[in-house]
């Protein structure tokens, strides 16, 4: 935990400030961050990405958004999707068999042998139209989508 | 022409320090992905050649190799922000 983080806790656990002054605080303070992290050199920020799937065209990444307590934002390039779908098909038979029953285990019950390259491609072009919008009951919210 | 990542740039920063980054120039391990990649294909092709001779039905460990080459490749472009309460996390491959 950091020092700024438990200064604010302990005002509270003192009684000094309210949970919402608290609250407020720590928001400030996570704010804070992100702008100064941001100010660094690099990449396209994750506030400039897509806010929702693309109308028209092929989308060429995922995302996953997750706010909430945590703010996650990941971009997945959909060539290294349809590559790794690609991958499966080339994979030995006996290897594919233990990744299927690994993957039964798990409850996700895919046979990659029933995978086609054909099909593969119709998968990658149908994740357009893909929207995942999960609202927890702790207030997350989870939305996937490719744009 | 698809090549793998140039570079990896990691940040990471925690409320109250200075945080860090870590800007990898992965272009320098080309020479000796390329190193790594010949010999394995050299060995995947004996190991193809051995198996078609003894009637094996699978027998495509080169392209396997190829294919996990350019699943390296299709990596470019990876990008994951996480920010928490009082910390943050930025990983991204290019």
């Amino acid at each position: 935990m950091s020092e700024e983080r438990a200064r604010i806790l302990g005002m509270l656990a003192e009684g000094k400030i309210t949970a919402a002054e608290a609250e407020t605080l720590l928001d400030a303070l996570a704010s804070t961050i992100e702008e100064s992290t941001a100010a660094t050199p690099g990449p396209a920020p994750a506030s400039d990405w897509p806010t929702g799937p693309s109308a028209s065209g092929t989308p060429k990444f995922m995302y996953v958004k997750v706010t909430g307590k945590d703010k996650v934002d990941v971009k997945v390039p959909l060539a290294l999707l349809r590559a790794g779908l690609k991958l499966t098909s080339l994979i030995p038979p006996q290897a594919m068999d233990q990744i299927n029953e690994s993957m039964g285990e798990a409850g996700m019950s895919i046979d990659f042998n029933n995978l086609k390259p054909e099909d593969i491609e119709e998968i990658i072009a149908s994740l357009r139209e893909m929207e995942v919008n999960v609202q927890a009951a702790d207030g997350d919210n989870v939305r996937v989508f490719c744009a | 022409m698809i090549l793998p990542p140039l570079v990896i740039d990691v940040r990471v920063k925690e409320a109250g320090t200075r945080g860090f980054r870590i800007w990898f120039p992965f272009v320098l391990l080309w020479p000796l992905l390329l190193l790594f990649a010949a010999f394995a294909l050299l060995v995947a092709l004996l190991v193809d050649a051995a198996l078609l001779f003894s009637g094996a039905r699978y027998h495509h460990y080169p392209l396997l190799l190829l294919k996990s080459l350019h699943l390296l490749a299709e990596v470019r472009g990876t990008h994951a922000h996480v920010v928490g309460s009082d910390s943050l996390v930025d990983v991204y491959i290019y």
